[in-house]
């Protein structure tokens, strides 16, 4: 089991990582962000990110799939945006977001290795 | 053992450690000078951005309503005053800690939100947002919008 500050330092060791954030989508505050450049305000992508995660979630809900997001994949020209919201009954509410550089990331490893930090986090 | 031993000492009164603030001049209230189009334009913008805002009252310190963006069954009068209160609040605390001027002040309900913003010395913007609201997303948009409005009031 690893707490926020190593699970946070784990994601940033993912091959391609520029930042990763826990993010709480109830009121779109950050618990703890890590990574991020100069230019990339983690803060404000988690609270934008948040309504991504809350019309996805509307969405099922609408549809009555009665499912959950495992996570999101967005693509964009240079970076992919892994969100994966928590599952343990302590994460409720809250989501992991991830961004990697789309040159020196592999996907499907960092898919991979986000679901396991996702799964030893405890808060 | 003597039994006021058991009670914690009375606090004295200590003396102000900061002077107390200026004197404020004239409300801004009921001012027929300023520029209520443009202030209306960024509280009406400030709503439609963010989903889950109520509305917007612009106040002065004073607890007088300056101008408001609130549906009906909100009273704007009542959420300047209490936005006034909640910089009276900040102030103190803000005076005690030494940590300069109020800044925000957010309170939370079961049901939703009251945010207060200085919008420069002299006025305070507060808003009403429903419990679903993103806050993180208001603390991000409001603080520019109430810097926008300051510029506004000191056009006058």
């Amino acid at each position: 089991m690893a707490n926020l500050d190593s699970a946070l330092k784990d994601a940033m060791t993912i091959d391609g990582a520029i930042g990763v954030a826990l993010v709480d989508y109830t009121s779109g505050m950050t618990l703890g962000v890590a990574g991020g450049t100069p230019e990339i305000d983690l803060t404000v992508a988690a609270a934008g990110n948040t309504d991504v995660v809350r019309a996805k979630m509307r969405t099922i809900e609408m549809l009555k799939l009665n499912d959950d997001i495992e996570d999101m994949l967005i693509t964009l020209g240079g970076q992919y945006h892994i969100i994966r919201p928590l599952t343990g009954s302590n994460g409720k509410g809250l989501f992991l977001y991830l961004m990697l550089s789309k040159s020196r990331s592999n996907l499907a490893l960092a898919r991979h290795q986000l679901r396991a930090i996702e799964e030893q986090l405890e808060l | 053992m003597n039994n006021r031993d058991t009670f914690l000492p009375r606090r004295t009164a200590r003396q102000p450690a900061a002077p107390p603030p200026p004197r404020l001049p004239p409300s801004l209230a009921g001012n027929p000078s300023l520029p209520y189009p443009a202030i209306g334009t960024e509280m009406a913008e400030l709503r439609l951005q963010i989903p889950g805002v109520q509305g917007s009252v612009l106040g002065g310190v004073d607890g007088l309503r300056i101008t408001h963006d609130v549906p009906v069954q909100l009273d704007p009068d009542d959420l300047a005053a209490m936005a006034a209160a909640t910089f009276g609040l900040g102030r103190q605390v803000s005076l005690r800690l030494g940590q300069g001027d109020f800044r925000q002040s957010t309170v939370r309900n079961h049901g939703g939100y009251f945010a207060v913003y200085a919008v420069g010395p002299q006025a305070l913007l507060s808003v009403v947002g429903t419990d679903a609201i993103n806050v993180a997303r208001l603390h991000l948009h409001a603080p520019p919008v109430a810097e926008r409005l300051a510029t506004l009031l000191e056009q006058v």
